[in-house]
């Protein structure tokens, strides 16, 4: 048995999560389990709300489960001696300290055993009613419910009676700060000087920002930029292009008024932040600048693991307690067994039409909502490992398979982190928008290290209604060197303590 | 049999950059070796391997003078400062084998110490492959330079001119070794265009005493599929006139062919390499666009003088890729040598100059142009890939030129 604290410093930190460890072995030594095929990993989950249950069992797939017959979910895996090569218990430890943690940790064994963990197929669990097969991580429901999130925000915000932003730790985006904006600029406009020098500055200059938020950035930049323009008397002003990407066409509309004083200069794209290329192709190589602020933690995402030397991907099924379906079926007056057809209906059609064409359930719009705001609030994932059976076969992003991953995966032994799969995707159709002396300068929730995914939890969490998951940093970096950019993390000026940090990208070379 | 080979005798030669792509496999194993996880001589092996296929690729597209693909290359910089006496690289392992190197000189180069950066050793196993030209390339001293922190020379100008010289003894290899053309890469200049007057009489220092068709690439980078650069041509004039070499490589596809006016304003009166492939696009062009690209050229230098080739190297595109594009190059290049040597009256088969069977020669694929692009014509007389070229009809000597300087 191996037993791995990630939660290095909340262990030295905190005598209640000390106190857990020992009731913890108590049981795990009480219990039938194969010690020698168990290993327990105690995270510190600081998302108060979350996916996890505070004690998880966490099969680790001896091979890759056969798949059904097309259009049929993937079979279940034989859980057990005879299709698991070890067993992982996940701990919260945070949850934990102060509660009965020998009875979670026995309870969560007998519930695995009850599901056929003693070598059999494996059977649902009367206690989990299941909203989904095992699917890679960015692959859950619950990325469809981070996209509803931002396509119905108003009937989101019309429902809790505050602001998206306001629900973000500190109240507001990490986008305002005009001394960082005006550094960007003058350093802007020293590049334009020079290469107006040489006869090779565009007639048009290029800004772009990726997921606008309520505008508050762009409005503080372009602010900045009329003023410290006429001081600097290149008439730069009169060239700019600001463009405002995001994919909410709602908050798209919020932020083009927040900067209607600048009229033609500021353009508004609904786009995919995953794929900026599709909407933006025609700036390759003609823009000075990308900004984006808390979009990457967003973005769908995988983790993979290497646990005793072999690569595993991480597989999720979301599922909702059966006490908290008959709960959420009573309030609307339908039943457990139809939560799971009634979500996936949510997902599809969103609140205005759920309402429409169910009104013996949801008599109005802000009664759908309720239901959506109920069912995401009862969702918990159950996890697996399914080995990956060469990196190569692993489609990354569009551009990218799984090799990417390699000099991580290696260098670090066992480990769990996340692909960042979205972030990827868009950090890597965004490099190609850059002009020769452009730049990508990245507000957001990065790791900074390899390191780190020994040493805390990083996500998947829910923030209000989206998901949030910390940022591979060193994958941006290593991807971002592949194609000759240079990558740069420093702490979030406006606040240097958050966990927020910025990434600054640009050619190297 | 490979090896006995002359100049290329056809109109409108249809020629390479240098580089050619490197698959993810290549990638990996080169890294492998900068890690130290294998060995050179195995490193060695795969590419006398890979270096053969880049060679048969390029025929078989009917390349007419080809190249090694700069394949045992690790990028257009590293390759020849790890190779140079003199300059010192701290760290030679590499996180991945394409990163260049953090070079320095500390002290003035060594010179005229005999010593052999190995090209013409490169040369000689190319040579051996083909019965076709060979264009060799490599990497001119400025662009060298920029990337050596050099704490030696009291100006750039001392670096630039030392470098100039050690390539020059490797010319000099290079040519008793067989080469007939060489071509100096400067992908750098395009960023220090105050510096094109000491780039050129760097260039002329290498050129000095070698009596070979001498060709020089500049461009505006190719690092990672990305300019580095932008910008015109006009930073090259007048300088570039002084440059004792025979052919000026340009970049037109990706960029335009606006700076096509600076031949004329500045009165090139030596031969072009018209860039006619965009090699930062995956997007393949049919040979319509190539014949276009190229009669456009025409109205500003004469069919004898004009080269045909792709912007840059192919490094970075997927091999498949790259094949379909050299394959349109050559079949676009094919419908204007058609159109030039046909007589006023039209009428097949009687034109007043004939083409060499290796003008004609297209590899698979070539000469079937795009639906709809009208450009469907292929040549008549192909000869197998890997046959020599038959009857020479002279191209005007640009050896002539070389010899003149020389």
């Amino acid at each position: 048995m191996e037993i791995e604290v990630r939660a290095v410093a909340k262990l030295r930190e905190s005598p209640a999560a000390q106190a857990v460890l020992s009731p913890i072995v108590e049981a795990l030594c009480s219990s039938p389990a194969d010690l020698s095929r168990l290993r327990v990993v105690c995270d510190w989950i600081q998302y108060r709300s979350n996916f996890r249950e505070p004690v998880t069992c966490r099969p680790v797939l001896a091979a890759v489960p056969p798949a059904g017959p097309p259009g049929s979910p993937p079979a279940e895996s034989p859980p057990g001696s005879a299709g698991e090569s070890c067993l992982e218990v996940a701990v919260d430890l945070r949850r934990l300290a102060g509660a009965d943690a020998a009875a979670l940790v026995a309870s969560a064994l007998a519930a695995r055993a009850g599901a056929g963990g003693g070598g059999g197929r494996e059977r649902p669990s009367p206690a989990q009613i299941m909203l989904e097969p095992w699917v890679p991580g960015r692959m859950s429901c619950i990325w469809r419910f981070n996209t509803l999130y931002w396509q119905a925000l108003s009937h989101w915000e019309k429902a809790t009676g505050r602001e998206y932003e306001q629900a973000l730790p500190g109240g507001e985006s990490d986008a305002r700060n005009a001394g960082a904006a005006r550094e960007l600029i003058l350093e802007l406009f020293s590049i334009w000087d020079d290469l107006a020098a040489r006869r090779a500055l565009p007639g048009e200059l290029y800004v772009l920002e990726i997921g606008v938020g309520n505008g508050s950035q762009a409005r503080t930049w372009l602010d900045a930029f009329a003023e410290l323009d006429r001081s600097h008397g290149r008439d730069y002003y009169r060239r700019l292009h600001y463009l405002m990407g995001d994919y909410s066409a709602h908050v798209l509309e919020r932020a083009r008024q927040a900067v209607a004083h600048h009229g033609g200069h500021v353009s508004a794209l609904v786009l995919e932040a995953t794929r900026p290329a599709v909407t933006l192709g025609f700036l390759a190589g003609k823009t000075f600048l990308v900004y984006m602020s808390n979009v990457y933690d967003n973005l769908p995402t995988d983790e993979v693991a290497c646990i005793h030397g072999r690569m595993y991907r991480v597989e999720v099924r979301a599922f909702i307690r059966a006490g908290d379906a008959e709960r959420i079926a009573g309030r609307f007056g339908t039943t457990a067994g139809q939560l799971c057809s009634l979500t996936d209906r949510l997902l599809r059609i969103g609140p205005e039409l759920m309402s429409e064409s169910l009104p013996q359930h949801f008599a109005d719009t802000g009664q759908a909502v309720s239901f959506w705001q109920e069912v995401w609030d009862a969702i918990r994932l159950a996890e697996r490992y399914v080995p990956l059976e060469g990196l190569d076969t692993y489609r990354v992003a569009p551009s990218l398979t799984g090799e990417i991953l390699r000099p991580l995966l290696e260098a670090e032994g066992d480990v769990r982190m996340h692909v960042s799969n979205g972030a990827l995707s868009s950090f890597a159709g965004t490099l190609p928008l850059l002009h020769p002396f452009g730049r990508v300068v990245c507000h957001d929730l990065f790791l900074t290290g390899r390191h780190q995914y020994r040493t805390g939890f990083c996500g998947p969490g829910k923030y209000d209604g989206s998901v949030v998951n910390w940022v591979n940093g060193p994958l941006l970096q290593l991807l971002a060197s592949r194609r000759g950019f240079g990558v740069q993390f420093s702490p979030f000026r406006q606040r240097p303590s958050a966990n927020v940090k910025t990434l600054t990208a640009q050619v190297r070379d | 049999m490979p090896g006995n080979v002359s100049e290329p005798q056809v109109l409108l030669p249809t020629t390479v950059v240098g580089s050619y792509p490197v698959p993810e496999w290549l990638g990996r194993l080169k890294t492998e070796y900068y890690q130290r996880r294998i060995s050179a001589q195995h490193l060695g092996e795969i590419h006398d391997v890979v270096i053969k296929a880049a060679i048969k690729d390029q025929e078989l597209a009917g390349i007419d003078i080809v190249s090694d693909g700069e394949l045992r290359r690790d990028n257009d910089i590293g390759y020849f400062l790890a190779r140079i006496p003199g300059i010192h690289i701290p760290q030679r392992a590499k996180a991945d084998y394409y990163d260049y190197y953090d070079a320095e000189v500390t002290r003035p180069l060594p010179e005229e110490d005999g010593a052999s950066l190995g090209l013409a050793a490169d040369f000689a196993f190319t040579r051996q492959q083909t019965h076709r030209p060979v264009k060799f390339s490599f990497t001119g001293p400025f662009s060298l330079s920029r990337r050596i922190r050099d704490s030696a020379y009291p100006s750039t100008g001392g670096l630039v001119r030392a470098l100039a010289r050690r390539l020059n003894a490797e010319a000099r290899s290079l040519a008793r070794a067989g080469a007939t053309l060489l071509q100096i890469d400067e992908p750098f200049l395009a960023g220090y265009r105050e510096h094109a007057g000491l780039a050129i009489e760097a260039v002329n220092i290498v050129t000095d005493g070698v009596g070979v068709t001498w060709a020089l690439h500049v461009c505006y980078g190719n690092r990672y599929a990305r300019p580095s650069w932008e910008g015109h041509y006009d930073f090259l004039f007048p300088a570039v006139k002084a440059a004792h070499v025979d052919q000026l490589v340009l970049e037109f596809a990706r960029k335009g062919l606006d700076d096509l006016r600076l031949l004329r304003e500045h009165s090139w009166d030596r031969s072009l390499g018209l860039g006619v492939i965009d090699v930062k696009s995956a997007q393949v062009e049919t040979p319509g666009l190539v014949a276009s690209r190229i009669r456009r050229a025409l109205g500003y230098v004469p069919a004898e003088r004009l080269m045909i080739n792709p912007d840059c190297g192919l490094r970075h595109l997927p091999p498949e890729i790259a094949r379909q594009k050299l394959r349109a190059m050559v079949a676009g290049t094919a419908l204007v040598r058609a159109e030039i040597t046909r007589p006023p009256g039209g009428g097949r088969g009687s034109g007043t100059r004939r083409l060499p069977a290796a003008a004609a020669r297209s590899g698979p694929g070539a000469g079937t142009g795009s639906p709809g692009d009208g450009t469907g014509a292929a040549p008549a007389a192909a000869a197998p890939p890997g046959e020599p070229a038959a009857p020479p009809a002279r191209r005007p000597a640009a050896r002539a030129r070389a010899s003149q300087h020389a």
